[in-house]
């Protein structure tokens, strides 16, 4: 999603005004609001259109959910169904696997996801607000010098990446995963808070500077507190970049280090076992579950956040 | 300014700058240098070799195939996932209850990591998956899916295409809600067919929500890495690997950093020479919406 987010940004900088993140809705009326049914064939259509889509959208985790509380023999047998009874056995295995402890993947990964988010507002709040303040050029031009990380992608840096984790003795430790992945997150959180603070009013810096305020406590005490949606935005994206991040977590911390993500664990679990479907089907069940029951919550916020981010970039 | 508040700018400015530039710009130079060495991922002083690498990478008939398998991947992907995306989005445009939730229902995948969706696919589409024991079960024949190597490139682009349309499909529809009524009015009362307001109003006013949708798609294809770990391994026999995972085995299971960087660079350049492509191909159909 990382990606998704930076990439689009770069593109749609002439075509659409990045500032406000979350702009008000157009005044027209959205197009969407047009009560016209359609005639009767063109409404089976679209129903019959939709419960085929629906079908394959839905089939794998229908499968997933049946399928982690059933034997291997009546996987076999009836994928679909089920002949046997049902079995609460091979979760509770899954639960235990020595191979990946998945309520410690999940706090290890909620861990990182804090960290990565919390340092990430830190570095790149108090930057995007002094280039978003500034008129210097050679603020403009270190705006520029963030962006054009938005270009990179993370894939390609991962092996020069370790080099320098290794020259600086960070390689396998947390410190250097979580530096890193803060790191990925940068360009796209500055560029986005710098246009969301250049639609704040200078008139509260102004004011907070008469009443004394320094500058590093008028961003934090004035303006940060005015940045909500935009940080939310960011949250969001990076939470699902660092969540779904496979690569860095396997590479930077790698198996040695014990240190198991919810990704990286599932692939240790799941990786050689991939015809045990007693181990697949549990497994991918439980660590799912959570993210998806949050997902279905929130599921409103996700969307508008992550569309957000990535059309008004 | 004065010197307190030079102060207090660099220290707002400094932490992210030098992280920025250690983390990320040192390491794009790196992967240009090591690309010219031997690097093995051990040794403090890798050899120089030049251009070696990348004569080698060029030759190499197994970065050829995963060339070939990253493109067409790509291309036939970015295309499959833009059409339905856009076409589903037309369909759960309006807000309603059941539109909400079958957005929903499209973007799921989504939140699960392309991990567990390809182990997921894994366990359905394998020789002994779920779809294949529900065939054997009624005496048919079992279905390739993921043991012959040319199911196994449409499976894993299915498989692509499935878990990443939603995205696409939301992308669409917040794009469709921003077209002003009025001008779809106006198209109605000039008599137009739905398909003419559709070809002639609706997708010149989308015209960079396409263009963000191609390159995304495209960019985000491009880098398939987790899926091939999960559901084909880059098997059978290899015919399946993309380049990141042959860029990531040749540097971590082979050890062979130095010439898995000059892979990374090639990657880095077709990357950034397509989305400059489709920008540029894109960019009068984006004038077109901002006049």
């Amino acid at each position: 999603m990382r990606e998704l987010a930076t990439e689009s940004s770069v593109l749609t900088v002439d075509t659409a005004p990045p500032a406000p993140v979350l702009a008000p809705p157009p005044a027209d009326t959205p197009a969407t609001a047009r009560p016209r049914p359609g005639s009767p064939p063109r409404r089976v259509l679209r129903w019959a259109l939709i419960a085929v889509v629906a079908i394959v959208m839905l089939t794998p985790l229908y499968l997933l959910v049946l399928n982690a509380f059933k034997d291997q023999q009546d996987i076999l047998a009836s994928p679909f169904g089920f002949s046997g009874g049902l079995t609460v056995d091979h979760l509770v295995q899954a639960w235990s696997n020595p191979r990946f402890n998945i309520a410690k993947g999940y706090a290890i990964t909620i861990l990182f996801v804090v960290l990565v988010n919390v340092f990430s507002v830190f570095l790149a709040g108090p930057v995007a607000y002094v280039i978003a303040r500034s008129t210097r050029r050679r603020f403009r031009v270190l705006m520029l010098f963030f962006l054009a990380g938005t270009f990179i992608p993370s894939q390609v840096l991962v092996i020069p990446v370790v080099y320098v984790l290794k020259t600086l003795g960070l390689m396998g430790t947390i410190p250097g995963y979580v530096m890193f992945e803060t790191t990925l997150t940068l360009p796209f959180s500055i560029f986005l808070y710098a246009g969301y603070i250049r639609t704040v009013p200078t008139d509260i810096d102004q004011a907070a500077a008469i009443d004394g305020c320094g500058r590093y406590r008028t961003f934090w005490q004035i303006v940060f507190p005015l940045m909500r949606p935009v940080v939310a935005t960011m949250v969001i994206l990076n939470t699902f970049s660092v969540w779904n991040d496979f690569v860095n977590p396997q590479t930077i911390l790698g198996p040695s280090s014990g240190l198991y993500t919810v990704t990286t664990g599932i692939y240790a679990a799941v990786g050689q076992y991939q015809t045990d479907y007693t181990v697949v089907f549990p497994t991918l069940l439980l660590a799912i579950a959570p993210l998806l029951v949050f997902f279905v919550i929130m599921q409103r916020h996700i969307i508008s956040g992550l569309t957000a981010g990535s059309t008004k970039g | 300014m004065n010197r307190r508040g030079g102060l207090a700018t660099a220290a707002m400015v400094l932490p992210a700058t030098v992280l920025y530039t250690v983390m990320l710009i040192v390491p794009v130079g790196l992967a240009i240098y090591l690309s010219l060495t031997d690097w093995d991922g051990y040794s403090a002083d890798p050899a120089f070799v030049g251009g070696e690498n990348y004569g080698e990478v060029f030759a190499d008939p197994q970065f050829q195939q995963a060339a070939f398998v990253t493109l067409l991947a790509a291309l036939a992907g970015t295309v499959a996932m833009n059409l339905l995306g856009l076409g589903f989005a037309v369909l759960v445009s309006r807000t309603s209850r059941v539109n909400s939730a079958l957005r929903m229902v499209l973007f799921y995948p989504h939140v699960l990591s392309a991990l567990v969706v390809g182990f997921l696919w894994g366990a359905i589409l394998g020789t002994n998956g779920a779809i294949n024991s529900f065939l054997t079960s009624r005496g048919a024949e079992v279905l390739p899916f993921l043991s012959d190597p040319d199911w196994a490139t449409v499976t894993l682009i299915a498989v692509l295409v499935w878990a990443g349309f939603g995205v696409n499909t939301v992308l669409y529809v917040a794009g469709l809600q921003t077209v002003p009524q009025s001008l779809l009015e106006a198209a109605r009362i000039d008599g137009a067919s739905k398909w003419q307001t559709f070809r002639h109003v609706t997708l010149p006013a989308i015209a960079p929500v396409v263009t963000v949708n191609l390159v995304l798609s495209l960019i985000t294809l491009l880098k398939t890495y987790d899926l091939v770990v999960s559901l084909t391994a880059g098997g059978p026999a290899g015919q399946t690997q993309t380049l990141a995972y042959l860029i990531l085995w040749n540097s971590f299971h082979d050890g062979r950093l130095g010439f898995g960087s000059a892979q990374s660079v090639v990657l880095m350049v077709v990357t950034a020479a397509l989305a400059l492509i489709v920008t540029k191909l894109r960019r009068k159909a984006d004038q077109g919406a901002a006049a």
